[in-house]
Order: structure tokens, then C-alpha cells, then sequence
């Protein structure tokens, strides 16, 4: 029986990684699945490498995997800035990266699969649901990189256009916990949502730091000013206590979407391992081994543009759906749930994505302009301190 | 970041023509070009007229072997942004692609990236240089006629029987009041003293 090797390039320490770890035990479960179906005549064989949260150890770890062990596809990167250190190796060694995380966009590379919502596929479907019900002035925070600068951008361009404002926009390093100067900056300029594009350590930060605000001053409770993410999940919303409680996330995937299938899937991973919490960055990895599995069954091959081509002719069956990669971009149709944060750190689906928003990575058919009309000011007066 | 530049640029219908021999490269370029919202096509050797040109955008041009006579427009007047596509980076062809007025830089080979940013740098460069190029020659307008406003103050300091502070300062108060510039209402004054000067000969007779 042939073995085909798959690299997982995911860091297991550093400032991020909760939502990394997520996409390593994502691939190799997906690994081990497809090992014990017996509708797969190969088996996989997963190759880990850890950068340990270190931007610079990406590309020479991912040109190791490749030349090392004969991956022709790599799982992995948490953040866009480890991605864009992998992208030229992927591209000198023709190999394919199958990136799983939530991104900004304005990239589209023919060595790379995004099983990832980009702009159009979170954040604007996030401010279409928030700023109706709690009105249009935001307070913009994220981690000082690619990630929080271009999500931000984008946000300031969709509110500024669509009868909204920008109260402010600070950043933290990535890991940084040291947020105070943020919680005076928001009691002082009382926004009406606050857009977290922290990610780990400092998104936990502030979110306990937050929740304190709000029991001195209920105009900072989530009901009335809600902390609003695109990437805050339930492998750390559960571990938070109730920090979180009552926030919203966008995403792709939840735990708590009731269908038959995500039911199984849920149940099947809690069993397996009951302190492993399956969240978006986890199915959105076992979804692109899955989907390299099922091309390398259709092609009898491993080779990487044989492979992206299977992906592109065929729906593969994942738990975030039936996925098939869109030719023009390398990216697939995915839903934007909303939940809220429930006090045991599950989600409440809040909004329920009828159906799959095809990518927009260079958002060219999405309106910025969102035409909220006067429900921006409306929604403010009509929520004054409940 | 520039106010132009605070909202996310959007290139969806805009026209791309690649000045450049069929090759993957320009493949390349469609297909980036596609994914932008952009319909590019293809030309070599030469452009056509000034008028078919003006249904484009933007401009790709080859430095490896592009030369001027390929334009029906002289160097560094192209009527539209233009993107240099450089293989060799010699010195002599890329001075070249400055002399034609490219506003951005495309490296060959083209890979999946690289397009968006040119497309972004050479617009915004376009506009500024346009702008720049109005302002000059307004500027430059007004230089010329200095001396009109020379002219009037004079003929109004005699008129008046002024020092040129006041004079200049009734040429001005002129000027607001009949909504136009200082030196249209110079002109004005230097005509009008030319026909007075016609009348009064005629009366004399």
C-alpha cells in the first residue's frame, strides 16, 4: 500500500498558540481518519515541524518538510505573516500549502489552497449583523501586524462609508498582555462595539480586562457594547472562564451548529479525546487533509497540481460542507455564522448563514458601502443604557 | 496613508492592455488581471492610434524589448497609468521604462502575486503626476503674466496718482470684485486703457 507524506507546519508554543495547536491535532486527525478508512487504498503519514510561534522558522522548517520527507502538500501557518514567509518556498518547489485560518485577503497564490474566509467572508458579513443592532461607531484593535492593520483598514472603509466612524484603532504586539492604556482609551471614547483583532494572549487580556470595565460601568457590558471577533473561538472561549460571555465571533464553523453531521463529528472528536475542543481552526485543517486525501484517491497521485486540479473539478464532503476550490482564486465557499459567547465558553448561534459566501479575496464584488441607512444612529438611541 | 488611499482601491471594469509578445507571462498577468475585476488583453508590436487607446487604464509595457516607436505618443506622455515589466534589470532598460513614464515595477518571471500592488502604486502615481502637470502649467500660466500685472499697477498708480501698495491693492480689490484673477483683471484694466486712449484721440478730432 503506497504512503503519501503530508507537513504539518504548526507551532505547539508561542504567543498564538491555542488557535495553532487547533491546526495541528486538526491535520492529524484527519490523518488518522483516513488511515482507518478502508475507502482510502494509501495511508498518510503526518511529518509535524514546529516553528514555536517564531515568523522566521516557517520557511526553512516548510523547505525541510518538502525536500526531507517528499511532502508534496504542507498544512499548515496560523498567522499571514508565517504565511507569506512559506509562500515563496511553496512556489520555488511547486509544492501546494493548504492554509486553514481566518486571513485579511488580497492574496491569491497558484501554490496555495485557502480553506479560510477572507474579508468578504467574516468581517463584513460580522459588521452587517453588529452595527444594525448596537449602531456604527467602532473602536478598532488588533495585533500589530498584516492581520490586525488590513482587517482594521477594511473595517474603517466599510463604517466611514455606511454612515459610521472609527473612535479609535490601537495596536499590541503579538503575545503582548500589557492592555490597560486600551481600556482607558475605550471608557473615555464609549464606542458602540469593539472589533478585536487581538489574537492569543493579548485577546485574553483584554477580554477579562473588558468584562472588569463593564462591572464598573454597565455602558460596557456586551448588551450594550459588544467586544466582536473574527477569531476568537472555543478552544479559548472555553478555557476563559466566562471572560467572554456574551462576546461575538464570527466564523466559518461552530461546535454548537446543529446538523446531523457536525452532531456525529462533535460527539465523535469529544469522545475521542475530551479535553480537545474541535473549533473553526481545527474542522478548517481536517477539512484540507480530507479534501488532499480524496484528490489523491481520485488521481492515484500525490503530485501537487494534479491534486489542486482534482480540488478544483470535484466537491470534496467535509465537516464545514461540501468544499470545491474556486479555479480564479485557490479559495472555497464558506458560511458566516454569528455567535455569542455562552458562560460556559460554547456559542449561541446568534445568526445562521443560509448559505455558503463565495471568496472575494481582492473584495472586487463586494460593496463597501453597505447601505445600513439610518439604522447606524438609530440603533444607538434606541439601546441608551438598558 | 494618503486620503486617496483610504479607501480600498477597486479596479473591477477597468481595461489592462499587455504591450508584450505572447507568453506565459502574459498569461500570467490575464489571469491576475481576472481576478481584480480586470479584462486585459494582449498587443504587439505597436499600439494602435491615440484614439483606440483611449478605452485603457492601464498599460503593461515589456522593458526587455520595448522601444519608443512603439507609442503613438512621445516618451513620458502616455495618457494613462503605465506598469513596466523588467526581466533583465540593466541599467539602459530600465532607465528606458522611466524615460516612457512607468509609475511601477512588475519582475519577471510572473508568479501569482505582485500585480495588485503595481496596479495600486501606478494609479495613485498616475493621478499625482497628472495633477502635478496641471498645477505646473497653471502656475506657469501665472508666471507669464507677471508682467500684465506689472503693466496695470503702473497705469494705476498713474491714474490714481498712488504709491504701488495702493495700486496693487486696487488691482486686487478689482479683481474679487469681478470674480476673477489678478491677472485677468490686470488684462482688463491694460484694455481698457487701451480704448480709452482710441476714444479720446477720436473726440480730440
Amino acid at each position: 500500500m503506497n504512503t503519501y507524506p503530508i507537513g504539518v507546519l504548526f507551532s505547539r508554543s508561542g504567543g498564538y498558540s491555542r488557535p495553532a495547536e487547533q491546526g495541528y491535532f486538526g491535520a492529524l486527525a484527519a490523518v488518522a481518519d483516513i488511515n482507518a478508512d478502508e475507502t482510502y487504498p494509501f495511508q498518510l503519514e503526518a511529518h509535524h515541524a514546529d516553528p514555536k510561534g517564531n515568523a522566521d522558522r516557517y520557511a526553512e522548517l516548510c523547505r525541510d518538510l518538502i525536500r526531507q520527507t517528499g511532502a508534496q502538500h504542507i498544512v499548515g501557518c496560523t498567522t499571514s505573516w508565517s504565511r507569506k514567509e512559506v509562500i515563496p518556498v511553496v512556489e520555488k518547489l511547486d509544492a501546494l500549502l493548504w492554509y486553514p485560518c481566518v486571513y485579511e485577503g488580497f492574496e491569491v497564490s497558484e501554490n496555495l489552497v485557502y480553506i479560510a474566509a477572507c474579508a468578504n467572508q467574516q468581517l463584513v458579513p460580522l459588521l452587517d449583523y453588529i452595527v444594525p443592532r448596537f449602531g456604527g461607531r467602532g473602536f478598532l484593535t488588533g495585533a500589530n501586524y498584516i492581520w490586525g492593520w488590513e482587517t482594521n483598514r477594511i473595517a474603517r472603509d466599510v463604517l466611514t462609508r455606511s454612515g459610521g466612524s472609527v473612535l479609535g484603532e490601537r495596536y499590541v504586539p503579538i503575545g503582548d498582555d500589557d492592555i490597560d492604556h486600551l481600556i482607558e482609551e475605550i471608557r473615555e471614547k464609549r464606542p458602540d462595539f469593539i472589533l478585536n483583532n487581538l489574537i492569543g494572549n493579548s485577546s485574553y487580556a483584554f477580554l477579562a480586562a473588558y468584562q472588569a470595565l463593564g462591572k464598573e460601568d454597565p455602558a460596557f457590558l456586551p448588551e450594550n457594547c459588544p467586544v466582536v471577533s473574527c477569531n476568537l473561538c472555543e478552544n479559548e472561549t472555553t478555557r476563559l472562564g466566562t471572560i467572554a460571555e456574551g462576546q461575538y465571533t464570527v466564523s466559518s464553523y461552530f461546535r454548537a451548529l446543529a446538523s446531523e453531521e457536525n452532531d456525529r463529528f462533535a460527539a465523535r472528536m469529544k469522545a475521542e479525546n475530551p479535553e480537545q475542543v474541535a473549533d473553526a481552526f481545527f474542522v478548517q485543517a481536517y477539512a484540507a487533509v480530507v479534501m488532499i486525501a480524496d484528490a489523491i484517491r481520485r488521481t492515484g497521485s500525490d503530485e501537487a497540481q494534479r491534486v489542486l486540479e482534482a480540488v478544483r473539478e470535484h466537491e470534496t464532503t467535509t465537516p464545514l460542507g461540501s468544499l470545491r476550490v474556486d479555479p480564479a482564486t485557490n479559495h472555497v465557499n464558506l458560511h458566516a455564522h454569528i455567535g455569542r459567547t455562552r458562560a460556559d465558553g460554547d456559542f449561541e448561534i446568534v445568526h445562521h448563514c443560509p448559505k455558503a459566501i463565495a471568496p472575494d479575496p481582492f473584495l472586487t464584488a463586494t460593496p463597501l458601502d453597505r447601505l445600513y441607512g439610518g439604522t447606524a444612529a438609530d440603533a444607538r438611541q434606541l439601546r441608551v443604557v438598558r | 496613508m494618503s486620503p486617496a488611499l483610504a479607501h480600498t482601491p477597486n479596479f473591477v471594469g477597468w481595461r489592462a492592455l499587455i504591450l508584450h509578445r505572447p507568453h506565459q507571462n502574459v498569461d500570467a498577468l490575464t489571469a491576475q488581471c481576472a481576478r481584480i475585476g480586470i479584462a486585459a488583453e494582449q498587443a504587439w508590436p505597436t499600439l494602435e492610434n491615440r484614439d483606440a487607446m483611449r478605452d485603457f487604464n492601464v498599460l503593461l509595457i515589456d522593458a526587455d524589448m520595448g522601444h519608443d516607436e512603439q507609442f503613438p505618443w512621445a516618451p513620458g506622455l502616455a495618457p494613462m497609468p503605465m506598469i513596466a515589466l523588467i526581466g533583465s534589470e540593466a541599467p539602459g532598460r530600465i532607465a528606458w521604462t522611466i524615460g516612457q513614464g512607468a509609475d511601477a515595477q512588475l519582475l519577471k518571471p510572473i508568479g501569482s502575486a505582485g500585480l495588485y500592488s503595481a496596479l495600486v502604486v501606478a494609479s495613485q502615481g498616475f493621478l499625482r503626476r497628472t495633477a502635478q502637470t496641471e498645477e505646473i502649467a497653471r502656475l506657469k500660466d501665472q508666471l507669464a503674466q507677471r508682467q500684465l500685472v506689472a503693466e496695470a499697477t503702473a497705469i494705476l498708480m498713474l491714474k490714481h496718482n498712488c504709491d504701488a501698495g495702493t495700486a496693487y491693492n486696487h488691482l486686487r480689490k478689482t479683481a474679487m470684485a469681478e470674480r476673477r484673477s489678478i491677472e485677468k483683471a490686470a488684462a482688463g484694466i491694460i484694455a481698457n486703457l487701451d480704448t480709452d486712449g482710441r476714444t479720446n484721440v477720436t473726440n480730440g478730432r
